[in-house]
């Protein structure tokens, strides 16, 4: 198990040191973009893991905090100087709003059942959504705006290799917050909330913790994310940020983190590619029906996406794997 | 006589507990059967896994010369068992006269007069044949329930500690008309009063920690002091 | 006074409209503790299909039984293939029926193409009535009719069919009603093709009320429905009726007073039930 560990560890060093030399052998900037944008979006699948995969909650309003995150930054570099001073400044006040509003939405509705909280992190996130297409002196609506990044990453390859350590960060800082003892408690929530609950653990608080850390590190990704496009719409609120996420981390597999760096990589790798075919087929503008498919297939047969189920394979009899989305045993079922 | 139910060697989990652990009996036609043991022993599973609510794991379940134990709740109850669970199940928002409406299969003549039958064992349901299940007293909700089990025509009922949390009046009553019902029916009874137990039963199967200890006529066990000093902590 | 009235109008047909997409939401619900992410799909497909059927056969009668009809098959459909593989699991149901809600609306754009679709009034119902300074638009007037059509009916066969004592005992108390000898999961297709059947209904009223159709409203009503159904407490059909009239009235009302809290006025009713009755207004576990 140790040894395991080890190869593991040199494993991902080597990977993150070819994806650090990446750029400086290849010049192709459609890749660079890609990649950047595949980091991005992988931060903002880990985040979800922390509430699907480890605490076995489903939020529908993951896009808000994103968004926070890319207004946050966006309108601080277009009304003040952008500097990477006002960039870093603004990273943490976007952080900060999404720890805040994940606090307070959070204790309000995580008391609730899992049905409950879906829906009204939906609601609460679509009113987010409504803000910001009404108050247009402040983000312009649906049209959006653009605004000048620092002059530090007009070169494309000095971001790619921003993003690529803030991921690496955000990965190693989540995968300590799991592996701790506040962690073990999440999962023994995903388990069996009564019984963590009767052990006496206030629950809700843990609950919100997650849904806190979750939330601040969507909103350094939807800033990253802003950064990356020099734009900003309403479009970085929507449900389909949401459902990227989603996508990713049940595609990659939940309770990994991981996993939703992989389901990133195949979700975006895949549109770009699907996209592509457009020309070909017009089906493929719809190539979003194919991950739907896929996806209602990966929830029903395939629960532990691609990093479970090869884990699984593994490592079956020393360290099985229990998921919120696994089938339980239940005597209505028959 | 011939044996109506066969329960061999049951295992069922719920969730990941191992509730019943192995647990045989059987029930005769025409006799009432009592399963005895202390609280969380496996009793009221026992009913559940022969109604299909909580499925069996492993281990035969034998009713009228047909295995029940992978068929649906609902298959199983119109095969002819009926079931009064323990919190009684009423339908609190519908009537007395809509609990037995849902409960009725068919509404044939046969099955008005057995509604009329159990509304004469029990006269209160006829008295409050119009109001809430759900604002009946505990004695009356039991009577319902029992009611509700028997206008279908069963072969076996499976009846769950009648005698919770019922005054020694009520009690009483409910005693009556289970003895009532048994002229036409076999019981499969759970009750913790073991002096109503007793009166009422013709054998009882003893179960502790989800395992069946021991079977046998309920006489036998009136004057097997140790037996039931052990399990039961009386006498 | 005139004012007053064409508010009231405006909310009440907003609120049928939202009534009949929650009422087959919180049966299924309440049955069988399914919370369906799908159903704004089956009500953009009942606004589609109808939209496609009126121009078929130039019936708005025939528009509205196709659309029905569209509800139904798809009901069945979505309730074979997405819910029965995932009963009991609540994540699995949530994760499930929003990929398929998905898959739904954009199946609409490959069938109907990715544009938004005008909607006609039938000739019969357009137009106005005016009584005084009061103008009572024919078409809102249709829709309240038959919102209260509908649920009369359907508030009929819970009270007084045998199948509707079953489902409200289902409701209540489903390992019950299976040791009582009933198939639960067949009374659970039935009732979500009805729900399927209302969503679509709703779907091809609400087409010419707006005058035009596209694949996303689906959701955006949806979340209508969902605080309605929160509102109205889970499983109860009257429950659901009289919290949509409560939105709808609302909505129109906010629109026109204070319209900058218009959308956000529903999200408040459904904290502040949530906050202060989690169960709704209404139960129907008795």
């Amino acid at each position: 198990m140790k040894s395991a560990f080890q190869v593991n560890k040199i494993l991902l060093f080597i990977i993150v040191a070819a994806l650090a030399v990446f750029p400086f052998v290849s010049d192709s900037r459609t890749w660079t973009i890609l990649l950047t944008q595949i980091f991005i979006f992988s931060i903002l699948a880990m985040s979800y893991d922390i509430l699907l995969g480890y605490t076995g909650i489903v939020s529908f309003g993951h896009a808000m905090f994103f968004g926070m995150g890319a207004y946050a930054t966006a309108i601080m570099l277009d009304r003040f100087e952008p500097t990477v001073g006002i960039f870093v400044l603004s990273i943490v006040v976007g952080m900060c709003i999404a720890g805040i509003i994940s606090f307070l939405v959070g204790l309000l509705t995580l008391r609730l059942k899992s049905h409950f909280f879906a829906m009204l992190t939906m609601a609460v996130s679509g009113l987010f959504l409504v803000l910001a297409e009404k108050w247009r002196t402040l983000t312009f609506g649906n049209d959006g705006f653009t605004f000048r990044a620092p002059d530090f990453f007009k070169d494309r390859m000095m971001y790619y290799l921003l993003v690529l350590g803030c991921l690496v960060l955000v990965y190693l800082f989540l995968r300590r917050f799991v592996d701790s003892p506040l962690g073990r408690v999440l999962i023994a929530v995903r388990e069996n909330e009564q019984r963590t609950k009767s052990l006496g653990f206030q629950t809700l608080h843990y609950k919100v913790i997650a849904s806190v850390v979750a939330g601040v590190i969507a909103s350094l990704a939807g800033s990253l994310y802003a950064v990356s496009l020099r734009f900003v719409n309403t479009s970085v609120l929507t449900m389909d940020i949401t459902l990227d996420a989603l996508l990713m981390t049940i595609i990659g597999g939940v309770g990994t983190l991981i996993g939703p760096i992989i389901g990133a990589g195949v979700i975006e790798l895949a549109q770009h590619y699907l996209s592509g075919l457009a020309k070909e087929h017009p089906i493929f503008e719809r190539w979003i029906i194919f991950f739907g498919i896929v996806y209602i297939l990966a929830v029903i047969f395939f629960p532990r996406g691609i990093v479970g189920t090869v884990k699984h394979l593994f490592w079956k009899r020393k360290n099985p794997i229990k998921l919120a989305i696994a089938p339980k045993r239940k005597g209505l079922a028959k | 006589m011939s044996i109506l139910l066969k329960v061999d060697n049951v295992h069922t989990y719920i969730g990941q507990y191992h509730i019943l652990q192995g647990v045989s009996f059987e029930a005769k036609a025409g006799e009432v059967s009592v399963l005895l043991g202390r609280n969380g022993a496996g009793k009221t599973t026992t009913l559940k896994t022969i109604m299909g609510l909580t499925p069996a794991t492993s281990g035969k379940i034998t009713f009228d010369n047909k295995s029940i134990e992978k068929n649906p709740t609902y298959d199983i109850a119109t095969g002819g068992i009926g079931y009064v669970p323990e919190d009684q199940g009423i339908f609190g928002a519908l009537t007395v006269e809509e609990n037995l409406k849902v409960a009725m299969r068919k509404e044939d003549d046969a099955a008005l007069a057995r509604q009329e039958y159990v509304l004469e064992l029990f006269p209160d349901l006829k008295k409050y044949w119009k109001k809430d299940g759900g604002h009946l007293s505990g004695g009356q909700k039991q009577m319902l329930s029992m009611a509700r089990a028997f206008v279908n025509e069963s072969k076996l009922l499976l009846i769950d500690e009648p005698s919770k949390g019922l005054a020694p009046v009520v009690i009483e009553k409910v005693m009556e008309a289970i003895n009532e019902m048994k002229k036409q029916t076999t019981i499969i009874l759970v009750e913790q009063n073991f002096i109503m137990a007793s009166k009422i039963g013709d054998t009882y199967t003893l179960i502790d920690d989800g395992e069946t200890v021991q079977s046998g006529l309920m006489r036998e066990l009136i004057d097997n002091e140790e037996l039931k000093r052990k399990y039961l902590g009386i006498g | 006074m005139e004012l007053l009235i064409n508010l009231l109008i405006n909310g009440l047909a907003t609120g049928m409209l939202i009534f009949l997409l929650a009422a087959g939401l919180t049966l299924i619900f309440g049955l069988m503790d399914v919370l369906n992410f799908a159903h704004g799909g089956l009500f953009a497909w009942g606004a589609f299909s109808g939209v496609w059927f009126y121009g078929l056969t130039n019936s708005f009668t025939l528009a509205i039984l196709g659309a029905i009809l569209t509800g139904v098959v798809l009901g069945f459909i979505t309730e074979k293939l997405i819910i029965k593989p995932v009963y009991g699991n609540h994540v699995q149901q949530i994760l499930i029926t929003l990929g398929f809600m998905i898959v739904l609306s954009e199946m609409l754009k490959v069938v109907f193409g990715p544009n938004q679709l005008a909607a006609k009034t039938p000739p019969l119902l357009a137009g106005s009535w005016e009584i005084g300074d009061v103008i009572i638009i024919k078409y809102r007037l249709f829709i309240i009719i038959i919102g209260f059509i509908v649920f009369g009916i359907f508030q009929f066969i819970l009270k007084r069919t045998k199948i509707g004592l079953v489902v409200r005992a289902g409701v209540m108390n489903k390992e019950m009603v299976q040791a009582l000898g009933i198939n639960i999961k067949k009374v659970f297709l039935y009732v979500f093709m009805a729900g399927a059947a209302l969503a679509a209904l709703s779907g091809v009223l609400m087409a010419p009320y707006s005058g035009v159709i596209y694949a996303e409203m689906g959701m955006e009503f949806a979340i209508l429905a969902f605080i309605v159904v929160v509102i109205g407490g889970m499983g109860s059909f009257p429950g659901s009726l009289l919290a949509a009239i409560l939105v709808g009235l609302a909505g129109s009302f906010m629109a026109y007073y204070v319209p900058a809290l218009s959308l956000a006025v529903n999200m408040m009713l459904m904290a502040i039930v949530l906050i202060f009755r989690p169960q709704g207004l209404f139960t129907a576990k008795g």
